[in-house]
């Protein structure tokens, strides 16, 4: 195929060389036959003709498509046409490019072992990879353009876009399904776009279940043998035919079973709070009295900070399950109790605002170095060696802290400076804030 | 299919109306879902504080069902629906009774699981049960998911289901009978267990009634009381719409 490929000028001083010599062909036969305006008007029709049918070539060309055989043509119209193909030909160089893009794209998501989808700001489903369908059994083309949450109903999903707090995965069991668990998370991007991902953690959860299980099953059948040796080393320790050498390991050996009893006190405590996950509901608890029968305990410990002050700068009641937040409370108290000096204090104090409820617990104690605090709540985790075990703690006391605040929907703040005290907060949320008194106490 | 017709209006105020009622009941059917199967659940696993929480949950249901049905009735006062629009909105009124009515019976039991909970269990763990129990709530998803989709094709399929549940509910009757004469002592647990399997089978009936207004909202036709052949046969011969354009979809 030939492209004419005159520079622009050229061929627009052509066209007009050939529009002159028309015109002059035209007046030069016009004075020869004797009227120069006929020869004239000839000219200029031969010259529209031959216009008119180049300009249906590149009509009849550019209707049919056939850009590999551009027709062939010279001056202004020939430097069209050779613009049309080039522009044709760059459009088809990028359009080979992102087709060929897309395609690496979308073989690199379908091979995800995750589910993808995409979905516009309405939540409705724009494309989503093959994973996506196994998982969340979506149907190709047939559910695009539906919402989400039309399709994945679970109650918990909905919560999760209805709250729009997508920092971390919701877990969702398919309720289609045998136990099928999917960990759904949502990631904005964009403008207003949404992506979804989802993963099958039906493995995890079952792993999950099993270890519980075993921390529940071993702590209980751990503690039938453990109350034996206690109750005899009880009976031992008592006996006055004692050798006196023994005197002193049986006294520990108390001790100890002691520490492995509460130890697995709290482990089933743990287990017995992770068995059912949800927010729980409850009653209102006057936090008035509980106070006073948690300053009653720390001041019948046989060593205790001298002074422990309870405040209370509100008449709300807290609603939630009772013996959990006692048993929260307490662990947060008692550790304070344990870390302070007895020149030192104790200050328990509750109070609500439009944020929710508040309960902190605040010593004058050894405090704990900043780098610990994140990791305070871990089952076991220990600030130094020497530290918990020295004075009895099960290790689990925070653990069970944190499980507990988690199912009422509350947070725990920590703030710590080394050698001045701790202070413990509890943040309750305002949904859980009784405003009536319950019972006068105190 | 015709869920690109719903975003056909004028005013784009009525499509989303009529969206967002959609989507309401469609959670609502999911909250139904999870009842159902918690209640199952709570039945076979022995679960009495889980039968006890669907037994209580059951007022949100209600909550759902007055908050949609009052929503309904604001469309079709202030926009007076025709046509597709008008069967939609019949279609959700309807559609939501059942939906109310699975889960009461949802709740029926998980009253009965909490109560059964403190018995004996039977040597085959409930197996009967959790099969059917299975198929049912499979059929009120199958049904859900065929509304979400306006698939006529499949909700066809679930009333079809119906006739399984009912194969079901008899073997299961006649099992229990066998259990109850063999030995009197069951009879009482035993009274429950059809009580569960009567409900189980009501909630199918339910899950097949959602399933026609489908095909009703999406082909105008009311096909209760026919016989899905007769149904399917039409279906056929009023040859299936294809699919609207969708958006595009990279392939």
């Amino acid at each position: 195929m030939r492209i004419p490929l005159q520079p622009t000028t050229h061929a627009w001083w052509f066209a007009a060389g050939r529009l002159l010599a028309t015109v002059v062909a035209g007046l030069l036969a016009g004075a020869l036959l004797g009227s120069i305006w006929e020869g004239l008007a000839c000219a200029l029709a031969v010259h529209l003709t031959w216009q008119l049918v180049v300009l249906f070539r590149v009509e009849w060309w550019l209707r049919h498509r056939s850009f590999a055989d551009p027709p062939d043509i010279s001056g202004v119209w020939g430097e069209i046409v050779s613009q049309i193909v080039r522009l044709h030909r760059r459009k088809r160089f990028h359009k080979q490019r992102f087709v060929q893009l897309m395609r690496q794209l979308q073989s690199s998501t379908a091979a995800l072992p995750d589910g993808v989808v995409i979905l516009n700001p309405l939540h409705e489903i724009v494309w989503f990879n093959r994973m996506a369908g196994r998982l969340l059994d979506l149907r190709r083309s047939a559910d695009l353009g539906l919402r989400i949450e039309n399709l994945l109903r679970e109650p918990e999903f909905a919560r999760y876009l209805r709250l729009q707090d997508y920092a971390s995965p919701v877990i969702i069991r398919r309720a289609s399904r045998d136990d099928c668990y999917l960990s759904l998370q949502i990631v904005p991007y964009g403008d207003g776009q949404q992506l979804l991902l989802a993963a099958d953690v039906s493995r995890q959860m079952r792993l999950e279940a099993v270890r519980r299980d075993f921390v529940a099953n071993a702590s209980h059948e751990l503690r039938s043998p453990l109350t034996v040796i206690a109750g005899y080393l009880e009976t031992l320790s008592q006996d006055p035919a004692l050798d006196r050498d023994l005197a002193g390991p049986v006294a520990e050996m108390r001790r100890q079973a002691e520490r492995m009893t509460a130890i697995i006190h709290d482990l089933l405590e743990l287990s017995r709070l992770e068995q059912t996950g949800e927010t729980v509901g409850g009653e209102a608890i006057d936090i008035a009295a509980l106070l006073a029968l948690l300053r009653k305990d720390v001041l019948a410990r046989p060593v205790h900070p001298r002074e422990v002050r309870v405040r209370i700068d509100s008449d709300a009641a807290l609603i939630g399950v009772e013996a959990e937040i006692h048993s929260a409370f307490s662990n947060l108290v008692d550790n304070a109790a344990k870390y302070t000096p007895v020149e030192g204090s104790i200050e328990m104090r509750w109070w609500a605002d439009e944020d929710g409820g508040h309960f902190s617990v605040t010593d004058t104690g050894i405090g704990i170095p900043s780098e610990h605090i994140p990791r305070l709540t871990e089952r076991f985790y220990r600030v130094d060696q020497g530290r918990s075990r020295a004075t009895g703690g099960s290790g689990l006391g925070l653990a069970i802290v944190k499980h507990v605040l988690q199912r009422h929907g509350a947070e725990l703040e920590v703030r710590s400076a080394i050698g001045k005290g701790s202070a413990f907060t509890c943040h309750f949320p305002p949904q859980r804030v009784h405003a009536v008194r319950a019972a006068a106490a105190v | 299919m015709e869920t690109a017709d719903l975003s056909h209006h004028i005013s784009r105020r009525f499509n989303e109306d009529l969206e967002r009622v959609r989507s309401k009941v469609l959670a609502m059917g999911g909250f139904v879902e999870q009842q159902l199967h918690k209640a199952i659940t709570a039945l076979t696993e022995g679960d009495s504080s889980l039968g006890e929480s669907v037994a209580l949950g059951d007022y949100q249901v209600n909550n759902m069902e007055v908050s949609i049905d009052e929503e309904c009735s604001r469309i079709l006062a202030t926009r007076a629906p025709a046509a597709g629009d008008l069967r939609v909105i019949v279609a959700i009124i309807k559609t939501i009774t059942d939906l109310e009515r699975i889960g009461d019976e949802g709740e029926k039991i998980g009253y009965i699981a909490s109560r059964l909970a403190t018995m004996e269990r039977p040597a085959d763990k409930y197996r009967e049960i959790k099969h059917l129990g299975r198929i049912v709530s499979e059929m009120v998803h199958d049904a859900l998911d065929a509304f979400a989709r306006m698939d006529a094709e499949s909700a066809l399929r679930v009333a079809r289901q119906d006739r399984l549940v009912d194969e079901e509910y008899e073997a299961i009757q006649r099992q229990s009978i066998t259990f109850m004469m063999e030995d009197p002592r069951t009879i009482r647990r035993a009274l429950d267990v059809m009580w569960v399997v009567r409900a189980l089978e009501r909630i199918g009936d339910h899950a097949k009634n959602i399933s026609e207004y489908v095909i009703y909202m999406v082909y105008g036709k009311d096909v209760r009381h026919t016989s899905l052949d007769d149904v399917e046969r039409e279906l056929r011969e009023r040859a299936i719409p294809p699919g609207e354009p969708k958006p595009t979809v990279v392939p």
